[in-house]
């Protein structure tokens, strides 16, 4: 018996690109929704030109990058020139027949392709557009473009991450295009609530920048309440809760405690670390015994909160002496098992290949891809009881679905598809067909 | 501009989730998700234990005087909601709590796995008295597996999630540096994010059906999902990345993206290369020549894709000592107005002072009647064009709304509200 999905019935028009917009689809897609993305092989998303994830030995080409097959799970994929009177008017008709449109343009190109929303209204009154610049569709500066690293640092995300007195540590990733793609994703869900509600349609126009501001948690209203400024000494205070001698704020993310920060364990290897925090004097005392009770430890400057946080150089390196002998995972067990805060420092291959937890919750199953063969896929955080989500179609080769979805959707016929390849709208006149859409037009 | 708080006024349109009541039972690692649906207009009840929620206890303060009606951290993560108190360890608090019930579209909720069953409480037995609730539970590593009783915190989170391995520095800048959590509580908003369109999901279904259901959410999951390329990265080619100061962890050395201005604050040029071509190269040594620090940029022979690539290092460096003679302001825009994706590292000091974020009302006043005083407050990331976001008001104060509900709605007297109030129910 299959299970119901969740948006079964919704249509979403994608013309996402690159990373946080083909997130935020990704997901649409696992609740069951079709999502229909379009592309253009002359202005190939970024995705599938980037090399670094192309498996060793194999040809480059825009169906070859892993990070795009695993971005774009879930959807179908369709080649229509909007530039090509032809092609506009094709758009057009999907959006009749759209629930959502969604894109991550800069601020005008919808509109300059005579899409806008005025557009889209009249072609389908309750039309959700969600639109994911950077900066949004409103405001001075509409038409600046950013990326995830220059969205995290205007944000204000950024400037948390890092050591006192050293260069911001950042992101090591756009970390804003992952959170970009999961705001687009609940901007749809909102809106197709309250399009069921009232019959009402929207443009919402998100800011990436923006939602980065309100992650920086009570920063925001450290500043605009207690006036603190956020350039002070000994901040931002690494993994500590806070450096020796600040201002206690713990960095915005909880109780100012001390053990609290990342501890080298055996191997000595890249990722070989751990992290340990102690949220009270019990949970240190139950440390300290786990530690075995060393001399240094059982000195009565570290038995009471305001010690070891005054002391922390001296706390952190003798945690350190105990917990780099000891391998990351069995480190972990012992301290969870005595109710001891502590996790292994996890690398991808970590994640896939030793995390039990996620081993037993199904986080990786594998999946068909037609060029990159039998792959595992990242799957989804949550467990529906009755719409499971589910990576449940692999990324589409570009163009695979041109035939299929103008077919089925619009009711062209194949000669009308023929013609289409012929004059340009579905595939640039000089670029060779892939063998798999010859296949469709015969 | 600064937009205001919407206190009640009739007449002016309501949020996206107007009409949604969701109860909260939720802390540090679920509160957030509450919030963006009360701020989005459902009718959220947070529900602490008499007393207050531990989320209280958590700084900064308001002038840093520690009080469980002072805590920043508890305005933030719940503007907009109203607030209750029950003690859901005494049975007439579960009573209270089951009547509660019917009233709700969604059940948001973090206790430990078995908590809530424990007591009862559990989605079956909810779903008897509101067949359409939803209910979510958001906890730190599921409801299964061998992790799932796990403690935890955000550092904790951040660490199995992937985060840290992904953050740091390069040896030349911190020798020996260890993995870097970056500020904010940013494991919880990961979750909350992902819990929300769960919910979200759920909601759309239950819209068309009539049906609730049960979620089971992991913040965990949450994490591992969030590192962009670095599990494509090890699945297809069997590579870990490595950490680099401020930009992207990669399998290859890439050349450094952030550049020290005059002020002594940071630019971030997001990618090795700057993202030049010919063309914007030109403009930018033009830009650069103003200042008398283009040094040999203008010359012809930097006019093709292959020289710009080949020179990689010796623009860097002329860039360097330029960006070390302006100010960031001059910096950031200018490389936008070359069609330069720059951003500068900024802090609220500088946040606060943005114009186009003035520009698009994202500063919110937020009035606190009680202490005759409004703050500011970050705002909506998305403007929803017929049905705003935005905060309605603040956090609520410890039991603020217990005669509302409880006798408004429930239909308690206030001397039984007394008398449960003394006896430890609320």
């Amino acid at each position: 018996m299959t299970l119901p999905r969740a948006l079964a019935g919704v249509r979403v028009l994608d013309f996402t690109w690159v990373r946080a917009g083909p997130w935020a689809t990704r997901w649409l897609g696992a609740f069951g929704a079709d999502i229909v993305k379009i592309e253009w092989p002359e202005h190939l998303d970024i995705l599938r030109s980037n090399r670094t994830t192309i498996p060793p030995g194999m040809d480059p080409s825009p169906n070859a990058p892993g990070q795009f097959a695993d971005t774009n799970v879930n959807k179908r994929g369709v080649t229509i020139n909007v530039r090509m009177p032809r092609g506009l008017e094709l758009i057009k008709r999907l959006i009749t027949i759209s629930d959502v449109v969604i894109e991550n343009f800069s601020s005008r190109v919808m509109r300059n392709w005579g899409i806008g929303y005025d557009v889209m209204q009249q072609l389908k009154a309750d039309i959700i557009y969600v639109s994911m610049a950077g900066f949004g569709h409103t405001g001075r500066h509409h038409h600046y473009t950013t990326m995830g690293p220059s969205a995290q640092a205007l944000s204000g995300q950024t400037f948390l991450s890092g050591l006192p007195g050293k260069p911001p540590a950042g992101w090591g990733w756009s970390y804003l295009d992952d959170t970009g793609g999961m705001y687009g994703a609940m901007c749809v869900l909102t809106a197709l609530h309250h399009r069921n509600a009232t019959g009402q349609g929207q443009h919402i126009d998100l800011s990436q920048m923006t939602a980065g501001i309100t992650l920086t948690g009570a920063a925001f209203l450290d500043h605009t309440v207690n006036g603190r400024a956020a350039r002070r000494e000994g901040y931002p205070p690494g993994n500590r809760t806070a450096w020796p001698g600040t201002a206690p704020v713990n960095n915005y993310r909880g109780p100012t405690v001390a053990p609290h920060n990342a501890y080298r364990t055996q191997g000595g290897g890249h990722n070989d670390w751990c992290v340990i925090a102690c949220l009270s004097d019990a949970e240190w005392q139950t440390l300290v015994d786990l530690m075995g009770r060393p001399g240094w430890a059982t000195d009565a400057k570290f038995g009471k909160l305001s010690g070891r946080l005054q002391h922390q150089e001296e706390l952190d390196e003798g945690i350190e002496r105990w917990t780099h002998t000891i391998d990351k995972y069995e480190l972990t067990e012992k301290c969870q098992a005595v109710g001891v805060r502590a996790m292994p420092v996890q690398s991808a291959e970590d994640r896939v290949e030793r995390d039990p937890q996620l081993k037993a919750r199904g986080m990786y199953p594998e999946l068909d891809h037609p060029l990159l063969g039998r792959r595992k896929v990242q799957s989804v955080p949550f467990k529906h009881s009755k719409t499971p989500a589910a990576v449940h179609r692999p990324a589409p080769l570009i163009g695979q679905h041109t035939r299929q979805v103008l077919q089925e959707l619009l009711g062209l016929s194949l000669d009308d598809i023929r013609a289409g390849y012929t004059d340009g709208t579905f595939w640039p006149k000089d670029m060779p067909l892939h063998h798999y859409i010859e296949e469709t037009l015969r | 501009m600064t937009a205001a708080a919407d206190v009640g006024t009739s007449g002016s349109p309501t949020g996206p989730l107007a009409g949604l009541r969701v109860l909260e039972l939720a802390d540090e690692k679920g509160q957030f998700c509450g919030k963006l649906m009360a701020d989005l207009g459902a009718d959220v009840i947070k529900i602490e234990p008499p007393g207050g929620q531990h989320t209280r206890a958590v700084g900064p303060f308001l002038n840093d005087i520690p009080h469980r009606e002072r805590s920043l951290s508890f305005w933030h993560y719940n503007t907009s909601k109203r607030g209750i108190t029950l003690n859901l360890n005494t049975s007439e608090g579960r009573g209270l709590f089951h009547r509660l019930v019917p009233t709700a579209d969604i059940l948001l909720e973090t206790y430990p796995p078995g908590y809530l069953p424990g007591l009862g409480l559990e989605y079956e037995e909810l779903s008897r008295l509101n067949p359409r609730l939803i209910m979510c539970s958001l906890t730190p590593f599921g409801q299964t597996g061998p992790w799932r009783d796990y403690q935890t915190s955000d550092l904790l989170q951040l660490a199995a999630g992937g985060q840290m391995g992904c953050c740091g520095y390069d040896p030349e800048d911190v020798p020996d540096a260890p993995p870097i959590a970056p500020g904010g509580g940013n494991a919880w908003h990961i979750g909350s994010h992902f819990a929300y369109i769960a919910i979200m999901a759920a909601v759309c279904y239950r819209d068309v059906t009539g049906e609730g259901q049960y979620i089971d959410a992991s913040v965990h999951e949450a994490c591992a999902l969030t590192t962009e390329a670095a599990i494509p990265t090890y699945i297809y080619t069997g590579n870990v990345v490595q950490r680099h100061t401020g930009r992207a962890a990669a399998v290859e050395k890439s050349e450094p993206t952030q550049y020290i201005t005059r002020d002594g604050s940071w630019l971030n040029t997001t990618r090795s290369g700057f993202n030049l071509t010919p063309a914007r190269l030109r403009r930018l040594a033009e830009w650069m020549d103003k200042y008398g620090l283009a040094q040999d940029l203008l010359d012809e022979k930097y006019q093709s894709p292959a020289a710009i690539q080949a020179n990689v290092s010796h623009i860097a460096a002329a860039l360097e000592t330029f960006f070390a003679g302006i100010p960031l302001e001059e910096a950031w825009h200018g490389g936008q107005k070359l069609g330069l994706p720059w951003g500068a590292i900024r802090c609220m000091d500088e946040i606060i002072a943005d114009q186009h974020l003035q520009d698009r009302e994202f500063f919110t006043e937020v009035p606190h009647p009680e202490l005759g005083r409004s703050f500011t407050y970050p705002g909506p990331a998305a403007l929803y064009s017929k049905s705003p976001w935005r905060i309605s008001r603040r956090a609520p104060l410890i039991g603020e709304h217990n005669a509302e509900l409880f006798c408004g709605e429930l239909g308690l007297s206030q001397a039984e509200l007394v008398v449960l109030a003394e006896s430890g129910v609320v």
